[in-house]
């Protein structure tokens, strides 16, 4: 995949293939520690454009090691929500 | 596989307790092991928010502890390799109402007597500190010293920098039994592993180890919920908490709607170095059930903009739950046992585990290499809740 090391994965928090690569090279770190550690995936989509990427990539660094949590969790609320929604149920401008 | 590693101590439990104690004992030159189910900082320490604080601490013994504790972190931004987002900016408290007021002004009376930086907060100090605040709080206080940081960062940081000391990490490794000959047989899914003596710093899952030994621990699982808001204009660069949070913590009574009573729900608004923001809290007793509870979220989000309405249109992009490890009387227990020569337990700190994590970690490695400790540890002994009932926590 050589060119290929610059390309975003993860556009919210603006990581690269590189940065992930490096992250599991350097640290062995499990699919969750470098998801922590690069912030990949931790963006404002909640990771709904790259976690298939991610997992994806993850995966073939990774192999099978057995505690790794491939893919990654996903959280609620899934999409971004305003306070006011979670508050009262309504939009803010309803 | 591994296949029979010995060390002098074996730590149980790879959060933010664990790696601090594993920090300071192999800085020490003890031969150490560290042995954690899952991930390091992958239960309560990556499930929480970021506060080294006294501003919620009781006057005395437990804001003694703490800034025992920031000390220690002062010195650690230093001797650590890697940064984890440590912020000395101070904190502050708001109250809700006119009878809070009241509290919060003894509140200061008591912490500034016992010599510690605490200052009240007016109607209008509040507003200055962030536009976002609602008009009508009536005011507050803040503590100059309390701080901010990324944990599972600093646990990162704590390891990294243990390893060069000689730490040996296992992660994966569940513990399936522990039992004692003259050295602890420590059995993990990943190998057995012999120590001369053993850390019970399984935090919430630390009675589950004691059973193994037949010590009965006494912490139980106190689920809270945290969201995280999205970037979007700079809120405040301070930690905020409600002074209601105090009432909760310490479960004392407290005026506030009956969902917010319910659910243990108290504002914590805490920015992250990234520019995203935390918001808090709740505390419930659930047992281990992780699930994100929407109707507690929902009085969270109600809570949040009762003390901050302008943050209406700010986004929401993922909630949390972590489980706290509750002890009745809000002290962790940071002991030897007698009944179990070279077994100590290091674990119940609550929501203090961050604040207390380098405080404790300092204590154990003073007590295994009998060194005066920093503190006085009398008030954090193992067998306090066995003199209390005179029997074993029935």
């Amino acid at each position: 995949m050589k060119g290929l090391e610059k390309i975003i994965i993860c556009r919210c928090e603006e990581v690269d293939l590189e940065e992930i690569r490096q992250t599991v090279s350097q640290y062995g770190s499990s699919a969750r520690e470098t998801k922590l550690r690069t912030r990949a995936g931790m963006g404002y989509c909640g990771g709904r454009i790259c976690r298939p990427m991610l997992d994806a990539i993850l995966k073939k660094i990774m192999g099978d090691k057995p505690q790794d949590q491939i893919p990654l969790k996903i959280q609620p609320p899934v999409r971004p929500v305003t306070l006011a929604r979670l508050g009262d149920g309504l939009h803010h401008d309803d | 596989m591994v296949k029979e590693i010995h060390a002098e101590v074996a730590i149980i439990g790879g959060g933010i307790v664990g790696c601090a104690i594993a920090y300071y004992l192999s800085k020490a030159g003890l031969d150490c092991v560290l042995i954690e189910k899952g991930d390091i900082a992958g239960g309560t320490s990556s499930r929480c928010d970021g506060n080294i604080t006294i501003v919620d601490k009781d006057p005395g013994f437990d804001s003694m502890m703490s800034m025992a504790s920031q000390k220690l972190m002062a010195e650690l931004v230093q001797e650590l390799d890697r940064p984890f987002e440590y912020r000395a900016l101070g904190s502050i408290l708001v109250c809700d109402n006119e009878v809070e007021m009241e509290a919060a002004k003894k509140w200061v009376e008591i912490q500034n007597n016992a010599g510690l930086k605490f200052k009240l907060l007016d109607r209008s100090d509040i507003r200055q500190e962030s536009p976002y605040f609602a008009d009508d709080i009536p005011g507050g206080l803040e503590c100059e010293t309390d701080s901010l940081i990324n944990p599972y960062l600093f646990c990162y940081a704590l390891i990294e920098k243990a390893e060069q000391y000689g730490l040996k990490v296992y992660t994966g490794a569940e513990v399936t039994f522990v039992s004692q000959n003259t050295d602890f047989i420590i059995e993990t899914t990943e190998g057995t592993f012999t120590a001369e003596k053993v850390v019970n710093a399984a935090g919430v899952w630390a009675p589950f180890i004691g059973q193994m030994l037949n010590i009965e621990i006494p912490i139980k699982p106190r689920k809270g919920h945290i969201m995280v808001g999205a970037r979007q204009k700079p809120v405040m660069m301070r930690n905020v908490m409600e002074f209601g949070y105090l009432m909760n913590k310490f479960q004392r009574e407290r005026i506030a709607d009956p969902e917010t009573l319910k659910h243990g729900v108290a504002l914590v608004f805490e920015p992250t170095e990234n520019q995203n923001f935390l918001l808090g809290s709740s505390r419930q007793f659930v047992g281990f059930d992780a699930q994100v509870d929407i109707n507690v979220i929902k009085t969270m989000a109600r809570r949040a903009l009762r003390f901050f309405p302008q943050l209406h249109d700010f986004t929401i992009i993922r909630t949390y739950t972590g489980f706290r490890p509750w002890t009745e009387d809000h002290l962790p227990i940071v002991s030897a046992v007698e009944e179990v020569p070279g077994f100590y337990i290091a674990a119940g700190h609550e929501g203090d585990g961050i604040s207390l994590a380098a405080i404790t970690g300092k204590l154990i490695e003073e007590l295994i290499t009998e060194k005066e400790p920093t503190i006085p540890i009398e008030p954090l002994r193992y067998d306090r809740f066995k003199k209390k009932t005179g029997t074993c926590f029935n």
